[in-house]
């Protein structure tokens, strides 16, 4: 049996690395943010344009997958109609926890600049939003933006704890 | 006292117009001075009653009874090569003499023109369906039952296409606020969450120049941002913009074991 | 957390799935990645095989005819921005001509060059948009990251006209309300040059590749009749062997003096339809050089005007509105108020990326439409998928839909 000729505690200091739970959980949480594809309207031209070529989305781990069973957060991206507003419902019910919504440009925040009949005044109204980005349709720049919030507000939450009901329903 | 609106168009309107304005109208002229529409209409009179044609922004516009339509459009198709229904809907006259206008935008490839063939029926009829000529009707028919509650005789699936199956009221009509009824304000939350739902979720935020003296109170103080409901008081401190690179992960590389403590209480 | 409560009953409550004729349905959508937005299609399934196909939608009607009748005609105009939201300016272009046939205007021959930089600008964007989308439906992830890059070089130079790179509201009823910014055609003709080696790239990566061939020929033919009948335009018309197109028909604008072809085929396949977009791209370069030359001799002549001159319809220069009093009026009661077009109706076809946008505007001398009929292409390019799906098997599906080239704004409105 060989025999260890280095000693760890003083040269280079041990093979690992010690930290807490929360922070190990959440910096794997935060840097590999899988999204939804969930392009509604326009803003889902913008998605797709922040997760192609020139934004690359990629590089902060956020993938898109096209099924809410693999995705972490749901980028609510345009208009949701009073028809869609079932689905949207479904889709959050199915994503597993720890779960997450951004919820982008104005059509998704407040209905934004379709006051009508046909448009939910908000998604939250249905589900729980995590983060509001502003714009009609936000650029890619602010997606990303909106992503790294998210992953602050992911930082900064203790692991362990089960979420917080977001909302009395 | 509220002020009187009427039921029957609840559109918006201009708020001021003045007592002798005019309106001036898009300029119609004879069929005659286009001989391709003039040979069009003689043919279509010759079998059909036509109540008006003119010329109106370079396409012919023609009036025929509602019956005839399914005879004039495949009269049009078959022989006048009128190949193409661009598209087809009606405008609601209801508060007006209680009647819908259909209309009906032909297009001919070979002659390059464009006709526009219009009727009138009452409400509560029904139009006949040219589903058989033209798929396109298909789903135009659908949506013009959608939007105006028109049904189509013998069309093969009579059901809503862009609202869904269990909504109330046509909203196109004029008589239908753009901002919807009490059954569209609650659609998704009675759907979703049932009416006992209504309490906690809320009325609709539809007044678009709402501004919260809250939301505007944050606005000015990006970066000292506080947690909803406390007392602003202007000297809070600043939040502090921290990205991974500056307070990421808590990493132990080099053990020390003189400062180490060791755990004897999972507990504690 | 548990689970949070609703109200929503299975949604296959009342479909069998497993039949005793040996059929399945299946349920494609709302939220499908290829479904190029909020398509839900029922598919009877014979094993692989559609039988009987109901595509639905409405999942993005957001009542624009509604918002038009509300509405004065120069406040509609960014909502049109969001019907084909891939091409905006196309849908911009479509209102504004309508409007002003109602109102019989004449714009001034600069402000029409600039509109038709704008909308060739517009159609090589949404025509790369469909490459990428298609190729990453079918599986070709290179062509969507170049398509992608190519894409935004014009979203830059649009961005340095409007301010906007998605939702551009670039024309105004009666004009464009700006000149073209300095360096606009530099860049232009920078990417234009590069053109023909990007659209050769992805030919060299698509042609011939077998994956390809096989997902697009011979896949989902729709025949003349059927194109017809179903009230198809543009490239999907044109794939089934009828050469027609509104900008070479009936000419709006300067295209009577441009000089391009109309690519056609009989093949009617999703193979042609794509070929008739690639070459549909090198004929809007071609377009647009001719543009830039036209649009420097603008320059040379000194037509400096981009509104056209209406007082009643169109507010004054703002040099005019800061400087005179009765044009600060007009301004003034344009946008309170709101134009009073004549009495009269209107409907105006005009050849957007898609196919045939029409506006129907029915107006009774009111600052308010009295009804706008939107003529959407792709609302009738989704309706053929009832008569077209049948027959074919599952994974063409997802290749049909992607050549239709089908944007939701525009189905639902």
């Amino acid at each position: 049996m060989a025999q260890h000729k280095v000693n760890y505690t003083q040269d280079g200091g041990l093979p690992v690395a010690l930290t807490s739970i929360d922070k190990i959980v959440n910096w794997g949480r935060s840097n590999s943010l899988w999204a939804l594809t969930y392009g509604l309207a326009c803003c889902g031209i913008e998605m797709m344009a922040s997760g192609a070529s020139r934004f690359d989305f990629d590089r902060f781990g956020t993938i898109f997958r096209a099924s809410p069973r693999q995705a972490d957060v749901m980028i609510v991206a345009g208009t949701l109609t009073k028809k869609h507003a079932e689905f949207i419902k479904r889709l959050y019910d199915q994503m597993t926890e720890p779960r997450w919504v951004i919820s982008m440009g104005s059509c998704a925040n407040t209905g934004g600049m379709f006051n009508t009949y046909a448009t939910v005044q908000g998604c939250d109204r249905i589900i729980p939003v995590d983060l509001y980005l502003p714009g009609c349709a936000p650029r890619p720049e602010t997606l990303q933006y909106g992503v790294m919030l998210l992953q602050k507000k992911i930082r900064a939450n203790k692991a362990g704890n089960a979420q917080k009901a977001k909302r009395l329903m | 006292m509220r002020a009187y609106k009427p039921k029957d168009n609840v559109q918006a309107k201009a708020y001021y117009t003045d007592r002798f304005y005019v309106a001036p109208q898009v300029p119609k002229t004879a069929v005659e001075e286009d001989a391709v529409f003039a040979a069009d209409l003689a043919a279509i009179k010759a079998k059909f009653a036509v109540k008006e044609a003119y010329i109106q922004v370079e396409q012919m516009v023609i009036y025929i009874n509602a019956c005839d339509i399914y005879g004039v459009l495949e009269l049009m198709r078959d022989e006048l090569a009128y190949t193409q229904l661009s598209e087809m809907s009606a405008i609601d006259w209801l508060a007006k003499d209680n009647s819908f206008e259909i209309f009906y935008q032909m297009l001919s490839m070979t002659k390059r023109k464009r006709i526009r063939v219009k009727y009138f029926i009452q409400k509560g009829e029904a139009v006949d369906s040219v589903e058989k000529l033209f798929r396109s009707a298909d789903w135009s028919e659908r949506e013009m039952f959608d939007m105006f509650g028109i049904e189509a005789n013998n069309h093969p699936f009579m059901k809503r296409i862009l609202m869904p199956y269990d909504w109330e009221g046509y909203p196109l009509l004029k008589s239908y606020p753009l901002e919807g009824d009490e059954f569209a304000a609650w659609y998704e939350v009675d759907k979703i969450y049932g009416k006992e739902a209504r309490d906690i979720i809320g009325p609709e935020l539809r007044d678009t120049a709402r501004v919260d003296s809250y939301d505007s109170e944050r606005f000015a103080r990006l970066g000292h941002e506080v947690p909803k409901g406390t007392k602003i008081t202007g000297d809070e401190p600043a939040v502090s913009q921290s990205y991974q690179e500056e307070d990421g992960v808590f990493l132990i590389k080099k053990l020390d074991k003189e400062s180490s403590v060791i755990i004897d209480d999972p507990q504690r | 957390m548990a689970q949070v409560k609703n109200r929503l009953t299975p949604f296959f409550e009342n479909i069998t799935f497993e039949r005793d004729d040996n059929e399945l349905v299946l349920n494609f959508g709302p939220q499908h990645p290829s479904a190029h937005g909020q398509l839900r299609l029922m598919l009877h399934l014979q094993q692989e095989q559609i039988v009987k196909a109901h595509p639905d939608i409405g999942y993005l009607h957001r009542g624009m005819e509604k918002m038009a009748e509300n509405m004065i005609y120069n406040e509609f105009m960014p909502t049109t921005d969001r019907m084909d939201y891939i091409a905006s300016s196309s849908n911009n272009y479509g209102f504004a001509l309508a409007v002003e046939k109602l109102i019989g205007l004449e714009v001034p021959r600069r402000a029409k060059v600039i509109r038709m930089l704008l909308l060739e600008i517009n159609r090589l964007m949404s025509h790369l948009f469909w490459l990428a989308t298609t190729a990453l439906d079918i599986g070709a992830m290179t062509v969507f990251l170049f398509a992608f890059r190519e894409r935004e070089y014009l979203m830059d130079i649009i961005e340095g006209y409007c301010g906007a790179r998605l939702t551009h509201a670039a024309i105004r009823i009666g004009g464009v309300p700006l000149d073209l910014q300095d360096g606009f055609l530099h860049q232009l003709r920078v990417f234009l040059n590069k053109l023909p080696q990007n659209i050769k790239d992805y030919e060299d990566l698509l042609d011939s590749n077998r994956i390809w061939l096989m997902r697009m020929e011979e896949v989902g033919v729709i025949s003349t009749e059927m194109a017809l009948s179903w009230g198809c335009t543009g490239p999907m018309l044109r794939a089934s062997g009828v050469a027609w197109d509104i900008r070479k028909e009936e000419p709006y604008e300067l295209y009577d003096e441009v000089e391009f072809n109309v690519p056609y085929s009989d093949k009617g396949d999703n193979y042609a339809r794509y070929r008739i977009y690639m070459e549909e791209m090198r004929e809007s370069a071609k377009i647009l050089y001719q543009c830039i030359e036209m649009y420097e001799k603008c320059e040379k002549d000194g037509q400096t005007e981009l509104m056209a001159h209406a007082p009643k319809y169109i507010s004054a220069p703002k040099i005019d509105i800061m400087t005179q009093n009765y044009s600060l009026m007009q301004h003034f009661v344009l946008v309170t108020q709101g134009m009073r077009p004549p009495v009269g109706e209107v409907y105006v076809p005009t050849e957007s990326p898609k196919g045939e946008l029409g506006f129907y505007i029915n107006s009774q001398g009111d600052p308010y439409p009295y009804r706008l009929k939107l003529r959407a292409p792709s609302f009738w390019h989704t309706g053929i998928l009832t008569d077209l799906l049948p027959g074919h098997y599952i994974p063409d599906v997802v290749s049909i839909i992607g050549t239709t080239n089908i944007v939701f704004g525009e189905v639902d409105r």
